[in-house]
């Protein structure tokens, strides 16, 4: 059996593929793969807020996430297994989405049919606290909380998604936001 | 031993991370992030063309493009230290590029040259399939300076020339050639 790689530093090999890397090292490419996906967002939002302001901006990217959003839910329920149609269900999946590593999120399983998830750390509202031109309040109130409920769509259109929380924050130690996802059965 | 997860059907575990994954569990998600990160950024394109027009669309990109980049190299290099300042490195980035994983480009090292065929790019069949005539800026005017930033990020010697480029003949035609010729170590 070939010996598994750290990295790439050797010789060019045609049938190079990352099932001849070591797992920690796919790891860190997952990692690495996770930031990308932040960056390129932030990059692009930036750009078009530069050249054609922040309400065109916002307006595309609302457009765009409205779109991402239902397709990344259903590629991580797809690889991972992690659909259902209960709030645990869309906890597990927002756990191992590409935006994962970029956040600690900490999920409190009430039962699987009421979750309640904190974020206690987010890049985007440090970004958006240290730029201080208020944008949290577009971007954490009226984007997010109507992404979180097209999420909810993908599991289960009975899923209430209630904010308990959203910045502005009274210190940096104060949660980022904080989400009640509820589903409440026929008895 | 905790036994590594291939996937995360189980049940809910309040400290899942990828670590946890097996390594064809982190395979299989990098393939798929390869694809979201290509979805993404096209989005994005067509958001803001959209909104703002084709012209505020292919400039933003151009920006956009100068920042992920480096960003691109810094992977290759930290993580899979690809260093090195010949054509051979310049393909071995096409390979791990996560940009590039989805288009699986045929690759051809010879000696001081290396030959890029794209077969299939879902970019193009997109810009086809969308029939304004967009290719003839984007693979013909954006590409061969993205191609040629990913050569000189390795070494400014390389010169990088268009073989084929689109429009098609037909869906049965490749969608571009690259040649990338070492100007050094002869």
């Amino acid at each position: 059996m070939a010996k598994l790689l750290k990295d790439y530093s050797g010789e060019f090999d045609p049938g190079f593929s990352y099932k001849k890397l070591k797992r920690e090292t796919l790891l860190e490419l997952l990692r690495g793969y996770a930031d990308y996906v932040r960056k390129i967002d932030g990059h692009w939002y930036l750009e078009v807020m530069r050249r054609c302001g922040n309400e065109a901006a916002f307006e595309c990217d609302a457009a765009v996430w409205v779109r991402m959003d239902p397709f990344e839910m259903e590629m991580t329920k797809r690889i991972l297994g992690t659909g259902g149609d209960t709030p645990l269900a869309m906890a597990k999946t927002l756990q191992a989405s590409p935006w994962a590593a970029s956040y600690n999120c900490e999920v409190e399983v009430i039962n699987e049919n009421h979750v309640i998830l904190s974020y206690l750390t987010c890049p985007t509202i440090v970004s958006l606290e240290k730029e201080g031109m208020g944008r949290e309040k577009l971007i954490c109130h009226d984007l997010e909380v109507k992404l979180m409920r097209e999420k909810a769509q993908c599991f289960n259109p009975a899923i209430k998604i209630t904010p308990l929380k959203l910045p502005p924050r009274s210190g940096p130690d104060d949660v980022c936001c904080q989400w009640e996802l509820r589903l409440d059965r026929p008895k | 031993m905790i036994k590594p997860l291939y996937d995360y059907s189980g049940d809910f575990d309040p400290s899942f991370d990828y670590g946890k994954l097996s390594k064809e569990g982190l395979v299989g998600l990098l393939a798929a992030y390869s694809n979201y990160i290509r979805k993404l950024d096209g989005h994005w394109y067509l958001s803001v063309m959209e909104k703002c027009g084709k012209d505020v669309a292919y400039d933003r990109d151009i920006d956009v493009w100068n920042k992920l980049m480096k960003f691109e190299f810094k992977i290759a290099s930290e993580v899979m230290n690809i260093r090195g300042n010949g054509v051979d490195s310049v393909a071995k980035y096409f390979q791990v590029s996560p940009w590039f994983w989805t288009f699986k480009p045929r690759l051809e090292l010879k000696k001081d040259r290396l030959e890029v065929t794209f077969e299939k790019c879902p970019t193009l069949l997109a810009l086809e399939k969308e029939g304004n005539g967009r290719e003839a800026q984007i693979c013909g005017e954006m590409e061969p300076e993205l191609f040629e930033s990913i050569a000189h990020h390795f070494n400014t010697k390389i010169k990088v020339i268009a073989l084929k480029l689109p429009p098609r003949k037909s869906a049965d035609d490749v969608c571009c050639k690259w040649e990338f010729r070492a100007g050094v170590n002869k």
